[in-house]
């Protein structure tokens, strides 16, 4: 039986907790199979690649031999792993020794990628395109996240109206803000968490309710994950058609332009999307180092701060702990009330 | 020191710097596995690899008999993805073209200088172009993927590449980039198991060749982080000869220069290395003394 609890944690873990025809059904996708793969902890991502071209079951006995006697823990949480995402298939002979089989789908989409090589998921519009440059994306991405973020802590502060849809502000918000019946809504101790998150845990939050909560809007959540997993493996900075999509995916992409995942753009006869680095991150657990600026908070012992910042989130994020005192063009300062700096740390 | 920035980063991405034999002379010898079938099995690896982790991070380096150069470097690939050629992937397309143009250089080059019977492959070089690779990815920043060397070997040893090699291995030691190695030859290399047992890479030669690709992406394809629970091939016994300064040739017993560790095959009057005057072949104890005395001052 998996040992391992089913928090989604990330991307993998909502993955793994999809029932089993439907993730049957997602690996028939090849970016899938290579995006799951590439989400396994090392151990399990050598026996995949390792028994990648074995037709039979493998004993567990041998697999186990593979690993050094201090390793036997990461071994099994390997194991758990692949049975939960229903990569390896377990086969229990009569002497009641388990033994393992690749998922026969996933084996023949990885043999394939192996001998073929990678192959894009779908065509770059031709070079008439303008694209913007990297910078530019970066900073596009960055400025629609915040603008996000600062529509969901504190409504009416957003400079620019969002197409997403009231309702789906409202679900967001849950578990963030708590609103008792006439106040104003106040951060919940989730929602301070959740702030000082790094980006990609926070979009990662989003995602995940985002997915969830397809269902109420009729899009099936397995159509949406297989989606979102082939959009992190665009390049960056490319323009793609958007004619190549479904509608489904259409109405997805929409939303996820107001998150900063991806840019559009309209031509004079069609329209296209750039996915931004925000996007293609998606599937990888790793902490985006950019985003992460660092020192623009000075606290004083006499629990006066002085903040730098240009961003109207940081003032926002601040606003919740702290009392305004004055404010400079350029500079942000701000004077502190002990028992909320308390608080809050 | 280098594991500290690297830890941001996440524990197994990987850069590996594959050294590809392409020595002509053996390969047309060689009759176990034909080298289009060895280049598929290494194609298949290199794929392998950049499937496992989408950080990861590989280059081939050819080494010829004459000169080597890089033939496919992963981070620069993605610029070159376009819809002009067709059907085939990138990798191999832009690999076998540079393949094939490497080959006709290495082959022009032998011809100016057809004197010279060498028929071993310039390991030494290529090995020192995978260090400077990586030295420049070290200096990149603080997020670089943790580098390997890969030397896919089949030509025997160049005794007369001995010192480049050695010193190649010793700063790749210090720079503490392992470099494993897997021999398609007949005979074991001294260069390569002493280079894997110095460095802490792995040295391997496989007995079935048809099964290569197994071969590597079992043993190879592991990461370093993942190689301190893994069971891995140990080395057997390494060969530890070295080979003269003076006419190049392996050697079991030697002189040695006290102060230079120059390595000599027969007796010189001076180290041809530090020049440092030495004493009889069978010196008496004066002279030994008097060299060592001496020896600062060259």
């Amino acid at each position: 039986m998996p040992q391992v609890r089913i928090i989604a944690k990330n991307f993998m873990d909502m993955v793994a907790s999809l029932p089993a025809m439907k993730l049957d059904s997602l690996y028939q996708n090849a970016y899938i199979c290579e995006a799951i793969l590439r989400s396994l902890p090392p151990l399990a991502k050598k026996y995949v690649v390792q028994i990648l071209f074995f037709d039979g079951p493998v004993s567990g006995k041998l697999l186990e031999q593979w690993v050094l006697d201090d390793g036997v823990t990461k071994h099994r949480v390997a194991i758990d792993r692949l049975i939960q995402l229903r990569i390896f298939i377990e086969v229990t002979d009569k002497k009641r020794e388990s033994s393992y089989k690749l998922n026969q789908t996933f084996q023949a989409n990885l043999q394939k990628h192996l001998t073929n090589g990678g192959v894009l998921p779908r065509e770059t519009m031709a070079a008439t395109v303008k694209l913007p440059s990297s910078e530019d994306l970066d900073t596009y991405a960055l400025e629609q996240w915040e603008c996000f973020l600062l529509l969901l802590i504190s409504s009416g502060q957003a400079e620019k109206p969002t197409s997403l849809s009231s309702s789906m502000m409202k679900i967001f918000q849950r578990g963030l803000l708590s609103q008792r019946d006439r106040d104003a809504p106040r951060l919940t101790e989730g929602g301070f968490q959740f702030l000082l998150m790094d980006t990609n845990a926070q979009l990662w939050y989003i995602i995940r309710e985002y997915i969830s909560n397809s269902e109420e809007r009729g899009t099936d959540p397995a159509d949406l994950i297989s989606f979102l997993l082939e959009l992190s493996f665009h390049v960056t900075g490319e323009a793609y058609n958007i004619n190549t999509l479904t509608e489904i995916q259409r109405n997805t992409i929409k939303d996820l332009a107001e998150l900063g995942l991806v840019k559009l753009q309209q031509g004079r006869k069609e329209s296209w999307f750039i996915p931004t680095k925000l996007a293609t991150n998606l599937s990888v657990s790793l902490t985006d180092s950019s985003s992460r600026k660092q020192g623009y908070v000075v606290v004083e012992t006499n629990f006066r701060l002085y903040a730098y910042s240009t961003s109207k989130l940081h003032c926002e994020i601040l606003r919740l702990f702290s009392k305004i005192e004055y404010q400079l063009p350029k500079p942000y300062s701000w004077g502190n009330n002990k028992r909320k700096f308390v608080f809050s740390f | 020191m280098t594991s500290v920035p690297s830890k941001l980063y996440s524990d197994d991405v990987s850069l590996v710097v594959v050294l590809l034999d392409t020595n002509p002379f053996f390969w047309t010898a060689s009759s176990s596995l034909p080298f289009s079938q060895f280049l598929s099995h290494v194609m298949a690896f290199v794929n392998s690899i950049l499937l496992l982790n989408q950080l990861n991070q590989v280059v081939v380096i050819a080494s010829g008999y004459n000169t080597c150069d890089y033939i496919y470097d992963s981070s620069s690939d993605a610029s070159q993805l376009g819809p002009e050629n067709g059907k085939m992937p990138s990798l191999y397309s832009n690999l076998l073209q540079k393949l094939e143009d490497f080959m006709i250089k290495d082959e022009k080059l032998g011809k100016e200088q057809s004197q010279r019977a060498i028929k071993s492959s310039l390991l030494s070089g290529s090995m020192s172009m995978a260090l400077c690779y990586i030295q420049r990815v070290f200096r990149s920043g603080p997020f670089h993927p943790q580098p390997r060397i890969l030397c896919l070997q089949g030509s025997p040893d160049g005794p007369e590449q001995y010192v480049a090699v050695m010193n190649a291995i010793f700063s790749a030691q210090r720079s503490m980039v392992p470099i494993d190695s897997c021999y398609v030859g007949a005979h074991n290399s001294a260069f390569l198991q002493q280079a894997s047992y110095i460095t802490g890479g792995v040295y391997v030669k496989p007995q079935h060749l048809d099964g290569l690709f197994q071969y590597l992406t079992t043993v190879f394809a592991t990461d370093l982080h993942s190689r301190s629970f893994i069971q891995l091939p140990r080395p057997a016994g390494v060969d530890f000869r070295a080979s003269c300064f003076c006419h190049k040739t392996t050697i079991d017993m030697g002189y040695i220069c006290s102060v230079c560790l120059s390595i000599f095959c027969n007796h010189h009057k001076k180290c041809s290395t530090c020049g440092s005057v030495f004493g009889q072949a069978q010196s008496d104890t004066s002279s030994a003394s008097d060299l060592k005395r001496k020896a600062p001052e060259t």
